[in-house]
C-alpha cells in the first residue's frame, strides 16, 4: 500500500534554513546541511527545500547547498523558489534536485510546464500553488501571498496537470504560518480535481492537523515550523498517524 | 588481485548523480571500479552494468541508440551478464513500451509496459510502497520483504511470465516492483533514493552477485 508522505520543508537563505513572518523578523534556525541529513536519518519519506530570497548573490551558495544536501541524504529532494526559466530548472537538477518546483514562473509564463516536463519528464516537475480566498472565491497569489493574480484556484491545478505537472504543492495563504491546520476544504477541492499528487502545506500546529490533511486526499503532507523548533519529531508524527489507521513507512 | 569492472549507463535520462554516489561509497576500500558508460563500450570489459532511468520509455531508447549504447548492451545481456535497471532502466528489458509512442525495448524479458488500468488511481505511483516477494535469492533476500522502497512511475511491466517476477506490489493493481531472469535484475522503484534498505539492495547486488 502506497504510503502518506511525511515532508519536513526547508525555508532556506544561502546555506541557512530560517523562518520568517513575511520576510520579517528572519530568524536563522539552523545550517540546511546539517537539518537535513537529520531529517534524512530520522524518517522523512522526502524533503523539501525552498530558496526564499533568490538573489542573484544568493543564489551561487544556495545551489551550492543543495549540491551539498543531494550528496548526504538518500530520500527525495525537491527543491524550489526563485525558478524562473528552464536553465534554472537543469542548474537545480544538476544540483541533485530529484524534482523542482516552479510556482510564480509557471502563473505568469504555464507553457514553462510543459516545456520542463517534455525535457525533464514529469515526474521532476512540481508546480506550486499558493492559494487564497478573495472575495468568495478561491484564487491564485504569488509573491507570498502579496499579489492576488486573476487564475481561480481549481481551474489552475487542473491547467497544471494538463500541461505536464507530476505532482501540486498546494499551499493555502490563509492557513499558512498560523498553525492552525491545514486548509482542508481548499485541499479537497484541489484533490477532488486533478488526478496527479497533491501534497497539503500550510498550517500544521497539532499532530491532529496531520490526520485531518491526509483526509484530505493529499499523499504528501508537508511542514517546517512543528519540526524545526522540536514540537514534534517525525517518527512521533507517523506513530500517532499509524495509530489512526493511515499507512506511514516506519 | 584484479577488480571487477561496474558500468554505470548514463542515457541522459535523469540524474546519475546519487546511485553515483551510492556505487562509490560501497566499493571504496573494495576490489572494484566504477566507470561511467556514456557511448560506445565494450561489453567484455565489465562485470556488472547499472542503468538508471527516469522520464520516458521512448526517450531513453532513442537515448541510447543516438549514444551508440544499445548494441553493446544488447551483446552484454545476451552473455546473460550482470545487469541491474532502475525505473526505465528496468522497463526498457521489456518487448514494447507503449508510453508516449509504442516503441521497442530490448526484449530480455518478454512483456509490454503499460498504464496502470485503474483510472481512478492518483497517477504518477509516487511514495514508498511495499514490496512483496516471490522468491528470494543472494540479492534479494528475504530481508527485502514487506520493506518499503520509493516509486515514481506511470507505467508497470504487464504480460509478464511470472517466473520473471521476483516480487509485486500493490497499487490499484499487483505489479512486478522486481524482475529477473538469470543475472538481469530490473527494479521499477528507486533504490538510490530509498534510503537504508535500498543502499542495502545495490550493496548486495554489487558484492554477492
Amino acid at each position: 500500500m502506497l504510503k502518506t508522505r511525511i515532508i519536513p520543508c526547508l525555508d532556506v537563505i544561502k546555506n541557512k534554513v530560517v523562518k520568517g513572518v513575511n520576510f520579517k523578523n528572519i530568524r536563522v534556525m539552523g545550517n540546511a546541511v546539517e537539518m537535513a541529513k537529520y531529517y534524512s536519518l530520522s524518517g522523512a519519506d522526502e524533503l523539501c527545500m525552498l530558496d526564499i530570497n533568490a538573489s542573484y548573490q544568493n543564489r551561487k551558495t544556495f545551489i551550492k547547498t543543495v549540491e551539498a544536501i543531494a550528496k548526504v541524504i538518500n530520500i527525495p529532494l525537491t527543491v524550489g523558489g526563485g525558478v524562473s526559466d528552464l536553465s534554472d530548472i537543469t542548474d537545480l537538477l544538476n544540483a541533485g534536485a530529484d524534482k523542482v518546483s516552479i510556482n510564480s514562473a509557471a502563473v505568469k509564463n504555464p507553457k514553462l510546464i510543459r516545456k520542463a516536463s517534455l525535457r525533464h519528464g514529469s515526474q521532476c516537475i512540481v508546480v506550486a500553488i499558493d492559494g487564497k480566498r478573495h472575495k468568495n472565491k478561491m484564487k491564485v497569489v504569488i509573491k507570498g501571498g502579496r499579489e492576488i493574480t486573476k487564475r481561480e484556484l481549481i481551474s489552475w491545478a487542473k491547467q497544471v496537470q494538463l500541461m505536464g505537472a507530476g505532482e501540486i504543492l498546494m499551499t493555502s495563504m490563509d492557513t499558512d504560518g498560523v498553525q492552525n491546520g491545514f486548509d482542508s476544504n481548499m485541499l479537497k477541492k484541489v484533490t477532488s480535481n486533478v488526478s496527479i499528487p497533491v501534497i497539503a502545506s500550510g498550517g500544521v500546529g497539532s499532530l491532529e492537523h496531520f490526520y485531518l490533511g491526509h483526509l484530505t486526499k493529499s499523499t504528501g503532507l508537508l511542514a517546517a515550523s512543528v519540526f524545526h523548533s522540536g514540537k514534534y519529531k517525525i517518527k512521533s508524527v507517523k506513530k500517532y498517524l499509524s495509530s489512526k489507521g493511515v499507512p506511514v513507512r516506519t | 588481485m584484479k577488480k571487477k569492472v561496474i558500468g554505470l549507463i548514463d542515457g541522459q535520462s535523469g540524474n546519475i548523480g546519487s546511485i553515483n554516489k551510492a556505487i562509490k561509497d560501497i566499493i571504496k576500500g573494495r576490489p572494484y571500479r566504477l566507470k561511467i558508460i556514456k557511448g560506445h563500450f565494450n561489453y567484455a570489459s565489465f562485470d556488472k552494468i547499472i542503468l538508471p532511468g527516469q522520464g520516458a520509455y521512448a526517450t531513453l531508447m532513442s537515448n541510447l541508440k543516438k549514444l551508440k549504447i544499445i548494441k553493446p548492451l544488447q551483446e552484454y545481456l545476451e552473455n546473460n551478464s550482470s545487469y541491474l535497471g532502475i525505473c526505465v532502466g528496468m522497463q526498457i528489458l521489456s518487448d514494447w513500451g507503449y508510453e508516449d509512442k509504442i516503441t521497442r525495448g530490448l526484449g530480455v524479458i518478454s512483456g509490454d509496459i503499460k498504464k496502470f488500468r485503474n483510472k481512478k488511481l492518483i497517477i504518477p505511483h509516487m511514495g514508498w510502497n511495499t514490496i512483496n516477494l516471490n522468491n528470494d535469492d543472494t540479492i534479494i533476500t528475504n530481508s527485502f520483504d514487506k520493506k518499503d522502497f520509493y516509486f515514481v512511475h506511470s507505467y508497470i511491466f504487464q504480460n509478464i511470465k511470472k517466473s520473471d517476477v521476483l516480487a509485486f506490489t500493490l497499487y490499484g493493481q499487483k505489479f512486478p516492483s522486481i524482475v529477473k531472469k538469470g543475472n538481469i535484475y530490473g527494479v521499477q522503484f528507486h533504490p538510490e533514493k530509498s534510503h537504508k534498505h535500498g543502499l542495502n539492495l545495490i550493496k548486495n547486488y554489487i558484492l554477492k552477485s
